[in-house]
């Protein structure tokens, strides 16, 4: 039984990392590589940092080879400068675009398994939206360890961190920011296994808390996700930037949402309705199933929207099938057998007998901790906050602006991670700050609050409610009415999130416990992201408004979202950086607002 | 093909409060195509809110949500219902944690703990070879690389550890041994002696029994007692 709620203990540190994923630890490394002395905490969620949603990510890097003779940085800039649908900062994506190869060769060099060619360099290959000379061909820029690159990132940054001895707190939450004077130093954790709660002083505070995709109800993205890192700084009175901006992939596999790679695709896959038909010729008529992520997600989402999905009995989600009989027995062997195993894993279906179910899975926020290019935090008015910083998809500086290109993801996390690092060494302070005397206070309130709630409601069924209903109002299409009618319901489900008694009012390893305060974070960022999308009158990369089909360009700036209440949501703009655009250089002039046509 | 089963998990508990074990009966009705962490969810929802147990990925990346069912190891994530029904020819399902940890509540163990013996062996490249290509990457040809490709692919879900027949206390374990010998195998590491005189140790490849368990339970399918024997015969280098 939990008695009255206390800092147990008070750890002091340089540097506090909050998230030990790829863009957390790639971060943390760095600073140990620089200054090897620095004394370095890292807070996971999970209970070893190799659990991390990272070690999910498949495809590759994207990173322009200086030796290649044919690919040129400024291309790699153009494509992301048009895939973020004019909303990626430019001095953003300059820097993190040169930075990639050295970035590549620091994890070769410390020990990742890349796939390789014939003469042993790293291997390389295509993916969508990546082109040389503009738009004329297909670039071979992403290299990649196999299927699993995130996995390949994930342990070269934890082995670097360990060798460099970082210290872990593993199965922990942090659920408060300690600012004193508007400057971070440090924050509150709560101790999942043990049942305790420890108050942080840290020099530097890196949020790296990773993506937020359980806040829909499919969504590729690992149980973990649950918004966390954008409640608590949204409680410490601190923006978020364009939450609207949210990726849907058009083959998620029902019902874990698990991804299923666009080479189904691009091998031939055929996208069908319940009657058969295969639609994608009315959406697409030239390229059909080739059509860019975002295009067939809606396609797929009009499909099952106007009657024409099928039911999973068993997860309960309606779908669309892909295709796959028609395709010979080599591609299945050759080209697609991890998808193939996917399928006949979690769903026990064999593609080469039988139609695959697939459905829009939430994929990736590109919105997130407003930073600047070196991940220092900013506040709604675009100040520095002192000793906070931001990496990863928690954070948004932006790269990807309003959609994100394949195998730009764990490239943001490791140059960014760099960036950061340096940054957070160069700023390092020589004295220890003081910790506000209310430490901790926030966290007992809520805690205390969560373990006296009675009532008969259910977690569980609330949780699902609001995933449910993000993945329909403010899924791959939105409409002012639905996010109206999502706001309000997200509102009744706060109430009814506090007539739930727990079962169990133990501090220690409480499932009920954890998944109470992961509500509250739930609901905090599904708020604010349906207020955003209602604001947002246009469509643009992931943000696809029905009833404003249009891009804008009004509404050319990136939304500043507030909001220390529930559901009081304060509004402000931030100008996308052109800093290209402004510059003399050579293919500058093609940086403008451009149209994003394939 | 059945749509619907009835069946029935005897998952061990435990409530560190109490320091109190028991074995809870749960009856469900469900769908052919779930898997059993869809099933704890469901349990969660439906049933009984306190059962913790443990998943990140959900779909075989992660290694978190490994747990012993009808006394195998494995992901919990990657086992369906009518599989399940099929392979173990029964709609009982007897769940514990893994045993090589100690538990932190139901099935949740301390992976902490678990991890010291990766910790120990230094996942990592100790000392760096030289590379004759300084600020590039290594060269390292796909058949260099075919050799221990698939010993990369662990993901420290502790399946084998727990199956193996050696002592758990004295031996590092299968997963252990495996990252050491990648390192081994990859001509990028030249702290070659300390990793050699730990993988020889006491502690090391010798108290395994080769028994093959490792291999058989894997949920990647890695042959982990390939690797291990290579250890036993010291043949690290030798192309194939």
């Amino acid at each position: 039984m939990a008695g009255k709620l206390r800092i147990s203990s008070t750890l002091n540190c340089d540097v506090l990392v909050i998230g030990a994923g790829g863009a957390g630890l790639r971060c943390a490394a760095e600073i140990l590589e620089k200054k090897p002395d620095t004394k370095i905490v890292a807070v996971t969620k999970v209970p070893h940092c190799q659990k991390s949603h990272t070690s999910t990510a498949q495809g590759g890097l994207a990173a322009v080879d200086p030796k290649d003779p044919v690919d040129k940085p400024i291309y790699h800039m153009f494509d992301t400068w048009k895939g973020s649908d004019c909303m990626g900062d430019q001095n953003v994506i300059k820097k993190i675009v040169e930075a990639a190869w050295e970035q590549i060769v620091w994890l070769e060099n410390k020990g990742m398994h890349f796939s390789r060619n014939e003469e042993g360099g790293l291997g390389k290959r295509t993916f969508g939206g990546h082109t040389v000379r503009f738009g004329e061909a297909s670039a071979y820029r992403a290299v990649y360890e196999a299927d699993r690159t995130g996995k390949g990132i994930m342990d070269s940054v934890w082995g670097e961190t360990l060798r460099g001895g970082i210290s872990f707190v593993n199965q922990t939450i942090a659920t408060e920011l300690l600012l004193k004077d508007n400057q971070c130093v440090g924050a509150v954790l709560f101790c999942q296994r043990k049942g305790k709660f420890v108050a942080v002083c840290a020099k530097a505070t890196v949020f790296a808390s990773g993506g937020n995709g359980q806040l829909f109800r499919v969504t590729t993205n690992c149980r973990q996700n649950t918004g966390d890192g954008l409640a608590i700084v949204l409680n410490a009175g601190l923006p978020v930037m364009d939450p609207e901006a949210v990726q849907f992939h058009p083959t998620g596999i029902v019902g874990p949402g698990i991804l299923a790679s666009e080479t189904l695709r691009s091998v031939g896959g055929i996208l069908r309705n319940k009657d058969l038909e295969p639609f994608m010729e009315k959406y697409a008529p030239k390229m059909k199933e080739l059509a860019p992520r975002d295009l067939v997600a809606r396609a797929i989402e009009t499909e099952i929207q106007e009657g024409r999905g099928i039911l999973n009995p068993d997860h309960n989600i309606e779908h669309v099938w892909i295709d796959l009989r028609h395709l010979p027995d080599d591609v299945h062997k050759v080209q697609i057998p991890e998808v193939t195993s996917f399928f006949k894993k979690y769903i026990n279906i064999d593609p080469k007998l039988h139609l695959c179910p697939v459905h829009p899975s939430n994929h990736y926020q590109m919105g997130g901790i407003p930073t600047n290019e070196f991940g220092e935090v900013c506040n709604t008015d675009g100040k520095i906050i002192p000793g906070l910083y931001a990496v990863g998809e928690c954070a948004a500086a932006s790269f990807h602006g309003f959609n994100r290109l394949g195998t730009n993801s764990i490239l943001e996390l490791i140059t960014m991670g760099q960036f950061v690092g340096e940054r957070v060494v160069e700023s390092l302070s020589d004295h220890l700050p003081a910790l506000p005397g209310d430490a901790g206070e926030k966290s007992f309130a809520l805690f205390s609050a969560y373990l006296a709630q009675t009532g008969k409601d259910n977690l569980e069924k609330i949780r699902e409610q609001s995933r449910a209903l993000m993945t329909e109002k403010v899924g791959v299409f939105r409409t002012q009415k639905g996010l109206n009618q999502a706001m309000e319901a997200l509102k009744a489900l706060k109430e009814r999130a506090q007539n739930t008694a727990l079962a169990c009012s133990s501090l220690k390893m409480n499932p009920e416990l954890i998944l109470r305060w992961e509500l509250d974070n739930l609901l905090s960022v599904s708020f604010l992201t349906a207020a955003c999308a209602l604001n947002r009158r246009e469509s643009r990369g992931g943000h696809a408004r029905r009833d404003f089909p249009e891009r804008k360009d009004e509404f050319n700036y990136h939304t500043v979202a507030g909001m220390t209440e529930f559901a009081t949501v304060e509004l402000k703009k931030r100008a996308v950086d052109m800093s290209i655009l402004e510059s003399e250089c050579e293919h500058c002039e093609r940086f403008g607002t451009i149209e994003r046509t394939y | 093909m059945q749509e619907t089963y009835e069946i029935v998990l005897k998952i061990r508990r435990y409530d560190p409060d109490s320091d109190r074990s028991w074995i809870h009966n749960y009856q469900l009705e469900t769908g052919r195509i779930l898997r059993f962490t869809d099933l704890f969810r469901k349990i969660n929802t439906e049933l009984d809110s306190t059962l913790a147990w443990n998943s990140s990925c959900e779909h075989g990346q992660c290694g978190t949500c490994s747990v012993k069912i009808n006394g195998r190891p494995m992901l919990a994530c990657e086992l369906l219902v009518e599989n399940a029904v099929e392979d173990f020819e029964t709609t009982e399902f007897f769940i514990e944690p893994l045993t090589i940890a100690p538990v932190v509540r139901d099935l949740i163990v301390d992976f902490d703990k678990a991890y010291e013996r990766i910790h120990k062996i230094k996942p990592y490249i100790i000392k760096s070879a030289e590379n004759p290509d300084s600020g590039n990457e290594y060269k390292i040809s796909p058949r260099h690389l075919e050799r221990f490709v698939d010993a990369t692919r662990c993901i420290n879900c502790f399946c084998c550890a727990t199956a193996c027949i050696s002592s758990h206390h004295n031996f590092l374990g299968p997963n252990a041994l495996m990252a050491s010998i990648v390192r081994l195998m990859d001509p990028r590491e030249e702290a070659i002696k300390e990793r050699i005189a730990l993988l020889y140790s006491e502690e090391g490849v010798y108290r395994c029994h080769t028994s093959k368990a490792c291999s058989f339970v894997c949920p990647k399918e890695i042959d982990v007692a390939h690797f291990i024997a290579l250890a036993k015969s010291g043949d690290f280098q030798s192309e194939v």
